[in-house]
């Protein structure tokens, strides 16, 4: 693999599949109007070429006003769809404000679909202040550090997770901070499976 | 990078409803199989996963 992994952005370029392209488009939108993001999901491991499949994309982002997600709604409009809310206002108070997620998928498909939220937790706010620039065939897209990343999918404990956690963690050893790595292992109380399973 | 406090009682909380919230949509996503023509999501399905 040919990747360029420096301490502000990783570049590369790939093939991109239907789930890259789904994602580049919702998040050029976001790049556009200035909102800060951050992708969390599986997604990540399927962007560095683990050959698996998802249906949705989780997005954290930024807590913005009502206007700006107006805007938001307005400009997706064109080629997305929003799966649970039918109006700009119903999403943004009886979802996002309230701590349920919103999905879009593009006009006339359910699948795949973007899971959006707020972030609800500290942890989700550190994780869109430290997110990681990626420059995928020159498009900008933003990830969860990836330090951050490995120990939150051994937390979630499923196979599937640890599967992710270990194609990261050996895709990115030589690259990632392994003290901020180490730090958050113990804070999510995952070191016995990094020990099993990653090491 | 400064690593914030973590409390584990509120990250499996967020868990919870996550998985709730995924279970959701599973059953938004099997209505939609339900009433779709075979054509349209299993079209929808191979250009997802090839």
């Amino acid at each position: 693999m040919e990747i360029t992994y420096t301490e502000n952005q990783i570049v590369f370029k790939k093939q991109l599949n239907t789930l890259d392209k789904f994602v580049i488009d919702f998040t050029s939108l976001l790049n556009r109007l200035d909102i800060c993001y951050v992708i969390v999901s599986g997604y990540v491991t399927i962007l560095f070429g683990r050959s698996r499949v998802s249906e949705d994309v989780d997005i954290i982002v930024e807590r913005i006003e009502f206007d700006k997600f107006e805007k938001l709604w307005d400009a997706l409009k064109k080629d997305f769809v929003c799966i649970n809310a039918k109006e700009a206002k119903e999403a943004f108070e009886r979802y996002l404000q309230a701590g349920v997620a919103l999905r879009f998928a593009k006009k006339n498909r359910f699948i795949p679909n973007i899971e959006f939220k707020f972030p609800k937790i500290s942890l989700d706010l550190w994780t869109l202040r430290e997110r990681k620039k990626v420059l995928l065939n020159n498009h900008e897209i933003f990830i969860s550090p990836l330090e951050l990343q490995i120990p939150f999918k051994l937390y979630l404990g499923s196979e599937k997770d640890i599967e992710d956690a270990k194609y990261l963690y050996n895709l990115f050893k030589n690259n990632i901070d392994t003290n901020v790595l180490n730090e958050f292992i113990q804070k999510l109380k995952t070191e016995e499976l990094f020990k099993k399973y990653l090491e | 990078m400064n690593i914030p406090k973590i409390d584990l009682k509120e990250l499996e909380k967020m868990k919870q409803d996550n998985f709730r919230e995924r279970l959701e949509f599973i059953e938004k996503y099997v209505e939609w199989i339900k009433k779709t023509s075979n054509k349209e999501w299993s079209s929808q399905q191979k250009d997802l996963i090839g």
